[in-house]
């Protein structure tokens, strides 16, 4: 669960929100600029809270009045990056396997299962390639993969499926689909296409300048 | 099609073929003067090799002290904002400017067993002398070096780009984890870059270090040293002496040409 009732201010970006998100996969949707991605990045931890209150699964971690802010690396959230963020240094892998050994699970075992859930994202073929190797699209299905993996309490995905072609389009959305199903967490989709939202999201909010 | 920007006049090109002789022609009088035949039986002189000896292990002390103290100074001068900033990258920096002899004063001046700031506590207290000693080689190679590392790794901390760092955060790398794991292996080539460059310069550092530690034969005698002094008594071993040390360095470059010549060739 996700209430976040305050202002995300990133630069000279500023915005209010007030939103209250159950264990649902919800969308938003609207124009560029209207702080699709500061919002994402301020649940994550990345930015700080305007002024308000942020709590996930009814925690708060981030409220600057009561000089609360909880680092991302504590928030235990998985998220897609727009530009996806692989470490280049890394095979897809290692990659997908990070968030796993972050949370002290052995290499190898670490690596078998994001090996496994690489399999259902068919890009298990390019596990041993280093990140930068990689298409738009199989970069983005290890971003996904990397975002799911490690049981996080809230997943966010930024344009999670902007590099999938259209043929592989509607079997990745399955895929995220029944992960986020298993895991029953909040999820928020960002996403320019509406398409994307009718067949991956319980909810859209819509949100205009 | 030639552009004008891409035409080079002919004095130019005399101009830089004389720059190249300039550079040039030390190295090929010192090839001259080495006694081939001899090389082997000069540089395995006692003198010689206790130089050398002395040489590697200060030098690469000195380079693994540069880079614990030259490592949280860059992270700092990179990533901080605090008053005082532009001083503290002014002194950074000025060990690359200062003659190497003031330094060696300056270092008299801190750590010297008698008038240093620091020089007569460290000796009373822990019993440590630094002039004079192998440990005085190694602050005042250190203290040339520094800005070397600090420089590079600066440069290199600059130009990661800090979404690697939030990906690893929010999946849940603290610091130190963040740190070895992703900022270091990004760090890899500015790292490899200044520790090369810091240890190239500590090898041949001379003047802070004949100031600062004397040059006693098997205890604070470097190679350089040992060039100065046999110059006299042993030209020969000298000119063996400096062409080894001719060869380290291009080594050094040789490893660093993708980074720093690679360009220039393309």
């Amino acid at each position: 669960m996700i209430s976040l009732h305050g202002t995300v201010a990133v630069g000279a970006f500023s915005r209010h929100f007030s939103l209250e998100f159950g264990n649902e996969i919800v969308g938003v949707f609207g124009a560029n600029g209207i702080g699709k991605t500061s919002l994402l990045r301020t649940i994550a931890g990345l930015c700080p809270l305007g002024e308000g209150e942020l709590k996930v699964n009814g925690v708060i971690v981030d409220a600057p009045a009561k000089k609360q802010f909880v680092r991302p690396e504590l928030r235990n959230i998985g998220m897609v990056f727009q530009d996806h963020s692989l470490f280049p240094f890394m095979t897809a892998l290692d990659n997908a396997a990070f968030p796993l050994t972050m949370r002290g699970m052995k290499r190898n075992i670490a690596r078998k299962l994001a090996m496994e859930t690489l399999e259902q994202f068919g890009v298990a073929n390019v596990a041993e390639q280093l990140a930068p190797t990689l298409s738009g699209g199989q970069s983005q299905r290890v971003a996904i993969v990397r975002a799911l993996i490690g049981s996080p309490q809230a997943v966010l995905l930024d344009e999670p499926l902007s590099a999938i072609d259209d043929e592989s389009r509607e079997s990745v959305r399955n895929q995220i689909r029944e992960h986020l199903n298993r895991l029953g967490v909040s999820a928020i989709v960002v996403s320019h296409d509406r398409t994307d939202f009718d067949h991956l999201c319980t909810r859209i909010e819509n949100y205009t300048r | 099609m030639n552009s004008v920007s891409s035409r080079t006049p002919r004095f130019v090109r005399i101009g830089a073929l004389i720059g190249v002789l300039f550079l040039a022609l030390p190295i090929v009088g010192l090839l001259k003067r080495v006694a081939w035949s001899k090389l082997w039986s000069q540089l395995t002189d006692v003198a010689t090799r206790d130089a050398l000896r002395i040489s590697l292990y200060a030098s690469v002390s000195a380079t693994l002290l540069a880079l614990v103290l030259g490592l949280p100074l860059a992270w700092c001068l990179a990533r901080m904002q605090f008053t005082g900033r532009r001083f503290v990258r002014a002194l950074v920096l000025l060990p690359m400017v200062l003659p190497p002899v003031v330094g060696g004063v300056a270092l008299l001046g801190a750590y010297g067993k008698t008038s240093g700031l620091l020089g007569g506590v460290l000796d009373s207290v822990v019993g440590i002398q630094l002039t004079y000693s192998l440990w005085g080689v190694i602050i005042a190679e250190t203290f040339v070096a520094l800005p070397f590392l600090v420089l590079a790794l600066e440069g290199g901390l600059r130009s990661i780009d800090s979404k690697y760092e939030e990906a690893a955060a929010v999946m849940g790398a603290k610091d130190l984890t963040r740190f070895m794991r992703v900022t270091l292996p990004l760090l890899k080539p500015s790292l490899v870059a200044g520790l090369m460059l810091a240890w190239a310069r500590a090898l041949g550092e001379f003047g802070a270090t004949i100031t600062f530690a004397g040059n006693i034969q098997g205890r604070t005698q470097t190679a350089p040293l040992a060039v100065y002094t046999m110059l006299e008594s042993n030209p020969e071993g000298a000119y063996a002496l400096s062409v080894l040390l001719v060869a380290i360095c291009v080594g050094v470059l040789v490893g660093l040409r993708d980074r720093w010549i690679g360009g220039a060739s393309q």
